[in-house]
C-alpha cells in the first residue's frame, strides 16, 4: 500500500509538470488579428516592443469599395497587443494623414513613424506612446515619405518631393528638426514619377525604398535617382551624391541592404523579377556601378521582385544575418548567415494553409524575433498577423 | 447518456451481488482464511489476461487559446466548442492481478486510442451590403494514442461464481502519436449567390502538441468464472488529473496555426468499458479447479 501511494505521488509530480507556462506563451505565438467585416483590409508596416513586453504595430485600414467605384487610400492604424500578442486596443488616425513611411522607430523606448497631412502634402512626425496612443505630431515638412530610419538618437526620412521632382533625404531630430538633407533628382519627365506614385498611392508595384547609414559614416538611400532605382550614397553635404549603384528603371536594383562591420554589406536584389542574396557585398560606394554586376545566389523560390527585409540579432551566443522575404509559395521565409563570412547557416519557412506576405522584423527583448505579416483569412480577407518566435526555435534554425 | 450507461452498469452489478448473496451465502473471505486447505488456497490468486474494449472522452479546457484574434468583436466568439463522449475510442489490455482475500491490485498496460471533437465558427459581413457575408466552420477531430499504465485495486463482494467488485486506482499515459483531422465547411453568400461548401478532411500529425498525463480511476465491474477461467466486464470512468497539451509547442504546427487553430490546455476524462479473459496462475492440483 505504501508502494502504491509512492506511485500515485509520483504521476502527481509528473503530471504537475505540465502545468501553463506563461512564460512559454509569452516567447512562442501565433496571432492573427480579425476583423468581422468582410469588406476591410489590414496593411501592417512594422512593429516594435514596448517596455511592457507587448507590442505596438503600425499599419493602414482600409475600406474595399464594394461597387469598385473608388479606391480608398486607408487610415493610419495603430494596435496594441500585450506580452502575449493578445489584442489590447487600436486607433485609427484621421484621414487627413495618408501614406506612412512603413517604419515605426524606436529610440531610447520612444516611438516615431512618418507620415504626410494630405492638407498641404508636408510630412508630419507623429510620436506614439507605449499605450499606442500619439502622444505628439510635429510636422517636419516634404511631401510623401517613402522610407525612415534610425541613425543614433535622430531619425532619416526619404520623401518624394512631388514639387520638384526629387528624392530628398533628411535627417531628423525627434523634435521634427530637419538637421541635414540634400535633393536628388529623379530624371526629367513624366516617366520616373509614375512608378513612385504607383508605389506611394499603392495602385502598383511597391519599391524597396530604404534610408540607411554606413558603418563608415555615409548616409544612403535606396530610391529614384536619374531615372533608375539605385543606391545612393552622399555625406548630405555635397550636391551631388559619392556614389550610386544604379539598377535598371523599376525593374532591376537593390532590394534591401544592410551595413555590416568592415565596409561590408548584407544585400539583396532584384532584377526583372528574379531575386539574388548576398550575404558579404563589397558595394562600392563612390563612382557609379551598377547592381546587375554584383551576382549573387539565386532564389528563384522567392515571389518575383520579392520584398526583402535584412536584420542582424543573436541567436543564442553567435551573431546571425536574417534575410526575411515571401515566397511563391505563399509563405514567409527566413534564412540565416553567418555575418563573419556569409556562409549560410539554415533556413526557415512559417505559415501554411493560409497566405502569408512578410511586413518586418523586429528583434525582442527575450532574444527571439517577433515576424509582422499580413495573412489571408479564410483565403480572402487581409488581416495583420504576429509570429513570435522563441530564441528555442531561432537556435533550431539559424545555430550551428 | 454515457453516465447513465455507467450508473445502469453499477446497478446491474449490485444487483448482481446482491442476488449471488441471497441465492448461497458463503463466509467473507477473512473466515474463510481459517477454512479447509482448499479455501486457504482460494484466498490468494494472481491473474493474466486480456481485455479490450471502447473508451468515450471528454475534453474539459483548462486555459483557452486561439490564433485568431479579434479586433472588433468579443473574443469568446473564438472558443472552442467541445463535443463530449461522442467519439468511440477503443483499447487492449494485458492485465496481471494479484489477488488476496476480496482484495486485488492490478496492473494493467493498456494500448489505448481516444478521440475528441471540437468545433470553432467564424462569420464576416460586408458593412457596406450586408447580404454578403461568408460563414466558416473548422471541425477537428483529435486521435490520441497513448500507452496507459494503471494500478488499481479492486475489491469484490462475493466469493461466487459471478463476483462483482469496485476498482480505484490511478493512471499514468504516455503520449504514442497524435493526429488532427481539420475539416473546413460553410456557407460563401458573397460570390454571386448561396455555396454551402465542405472541403475534404486534412489530416495532420499533431503528437508534438500533446504530452504525458496522469489520472484517476474509478469503476466497478462483474468477474464470472467459467471453468478454470474468469471472464470480466467492467466500466471504469478515468479522471484527468493533468494537461494533455504540450504547453511548449501549442502554435509550433504551421498547418494548424495557418488556419487559425491552437491547443487549449485541456484535461480529459473517460469512459472506458473492457471484456476479457483471465487465467489463474496458480493450480492446486491437475484434478482441482482454481477456481469454485
Amino acid at each position: 500500500m505504501k508502494k502504491i501511494g509512492i506511485l500515485l505521488l509520483f504521476a502527481a509530480a509528473i503530471g504537475c509538470s505540465n502545468d501553463a507556462d506563461p512564460e512559454a506563451d509569452k516567447s512562442f505565438f501565433t496571432k492573427f488579428y480579425d476583423d468581422s467585416n468582410f469588406n476591410v483590409a489590414y496593411t501592417p508596416l512594422d512593429a516594435v516592443q514596448t517596455s511592457s513586453g507587448g507590442y505596438l504595430v503600425l499599419g493602414l485600414k482600409r475600406i474595399i469599395d464594394s461597387d469598385g467605384s473608388s479606391i480608398d487610400p486607408g487610415v493610419i492604424y495603430i494596435m496594441r497587443t500585450d506580452e502575449f500578442g493578445a489584442f489590447v486596443s487600436d486607433i485609427e488616425l484621421d484621414e487627413t494623414f495618408v501614406t506612412p513611411a512603413p517604419a515605426f522607430l524606436d529610440v531610447n523606448g520612444h516611438f516615431y513613424f512618418f507620415a504626410m497631412d494630405s492638407n498641404g502634402l508636408s510630412t508630419q512626425l507623429f510620436e506614439v506612446d507605449e499605450n499606442g496612443q500619439v502622444a505628439q505630431q510635429l510636422n517636419v515638412g516634404g511631401s510623401y515619405p517613402l522610407a525612415a530610419g534610425i541613425d543614433g538618437t535622430s531619425l532619416l526620412l526619404l520623401n518624394y518631393d512631388v514639387g520638384n521632382k526629387m528624392t530628398q533625404m533628411s535627417v531628423v531630430s525627434t523634435d521634427g528638426h530637419i538637421q541635414k538633407s540634400k535633393e536628388f533628382t529623379i530624371g526629367a519627365g513624366d516617366g520616373p514619377e509614375e512608378p513612385i506614385m504607383n508605389h506611394i498611392l499603392r495602385t502598383g508595384r511597391l519599391l524597396p525604398f530604404q534610408v540607411g547609414k554606413t558603418t563608415g559614416g555615409l548616409y544612403f538611400f535606396n530610391g529614384f535617382y536619374n531615372y533608375t532605382l539605385s543606391i545612393v550614397f552622399t555625406d548630405l553635404s555635397a550636391d551631388n551624391p559619392q556614389g550610386v549603384i544604379q539598377g535598371n528603371q523599376e525593374d532591376g536594383g537593390m532590394s534591401q541592404v544592410f551595413p555590416l562591420s568592415g565596409g561590408k554589406f548584407a544585400a539583396a536584389r532584384f532584377n526583372y523579377g528574379d531575386n539574388y542574396f548576398l550575404p558579404q557585398a563589397a558595394l562600392t560606394q563612390s563612382g557609379v556601378t551598377s547592381c546587375a554586376d554584383l551576382g549573387g545566389n539565386p532564389f528563384p523560390e522567392l515571389s518575383p521582385n520579392a520584398p526583402v527585409t535584412i536584420i542582424t540579432t543573436s541567436v543564442g551566443s553567435t551573431d546571425r544575418i536574417i534575410y526575411g522575404s515571401n515566397t511563391r509559395g505563399k509563405q514567409i521565409a527566413l534564412f540565416g548567415y553567418n555575418p563573419a563570412d556569409g556562409t549560410f547557416i539554415g533556413s526557415k519557412y512559417i505559415g501554411f494553409s493560409n497566405s502569408f506576405e512578410l511586413a518586418s522584423l523586429t528583434p525582442t527583448s527575450d532574444k527571439g524575433l517577433l515576424v509582422l505579416g499580413t495573412t489571408y483569412i479564410a483565403g480572402r480577407f487581409p488581416r495583420i498577423c504576429l509570429f513570435k518566435l522563441s530564441a528555442e526555435s531561432l537556435g533550431d534554425s539559424f545555430q550551428q | 447518456m454515457i453516465r447513465s450507461l455507467l450508473a445502469l452498469s453499477f446497478i446491474v452489478i449490485a444487483l448482481a451481488a446482491s442476488a449471488q448473496n441471497n441465492g448461497k451465502r458463503k463466509a467473507p473471505p477473512s473466515m474463510k482464511s481459517k477454512g479447509t486447505p482448499q479455501e486457504k488456497f482460494l484466498n490468494k490468486q494472481f491473474w493474466l489476461g486480456f481485455k479490450a474494449g471502447v473508451n468515450l472522452t471528454e475534453a474539459t479546457p483548462v486555459t483557452r487559446y486561439s490564433v485568431i484574434t479579434p479586433t472588433n468583436y468579443d473574443v469568446s466568439k473564438t472558443d472552442k466548442s467541445y463535443k463530449s463522449f461522442n467519439k468511440i475510442g477503443s483499447h487492449a489490455t494485458l492485465e496481471v492481478t494479484f489477488y488476496y482475500k476480496g482484495f486485488s491490485i492490478s496492473a494493467q498496460p493498456t494500448y489505448r486510442t481516444s478521440k475528441f471533437v471540437y468545433s470553432n465558427e467564424y462569420a464576416w459581413t460586408n458593412t457596406e451590403t450586408s447580404t454578403q457575408k461568408l460563414e466558416l466552420k473548422f471541425d477537428q477531430e483529435q486521435q490520441l494514442n497513448y500507452a496507459d499504465l494503471p494500478l488499481i485495486v479492486k475489491y469484490e463482494f462475493t466469493q461466487n461464481k459471478l463476483r462483482p467488485y469496485v476498482q480505484i486506482g490511478a493512471y499514468y499515459s504516455v503520449l504514442l502519436n497524435a493526429t488532427k483531422s481539420v475539416t473546413v465547411s460553410g456557407t460563401d453568400n458573397a460570390s454571386g449567390g448561396t455555396n454551402a461548401f465542405k472541403n475534404e478532411a486534412t489530416v495532420v500529425g499533431a503528437k508534438d502538441l500533446f504530452t504525458n498525463n496522469w489520472g484517476l480511476i474509478g469503476g466497478v465491474g462483474l468477474n464470472y468464472n467459467l471453468g478454470n477461467v474468469r471472464l470480466v466486464f467492467d466500466a471504469s470512468y478515468h479522471k484527468g488529473m493533468s494537461n494533455i497539451a504540450n504547453v511548449n509547442n501549442r502554435y509550433s504546427n504551421d498547418r494548424l496555426s495557418g488556419i487559425g487553430d491552437a491547443q487549449d490546455d485541456l484535461k480529459t476524462n473517460n469512459i472506458v468499458f473492457s471484456l476479457g479473459v483471465l487465467f489463474p496462475l496458480r493450480f492446486l492440483s491437475n484434478n482441482y479447479k482454481s477456481l469454485d
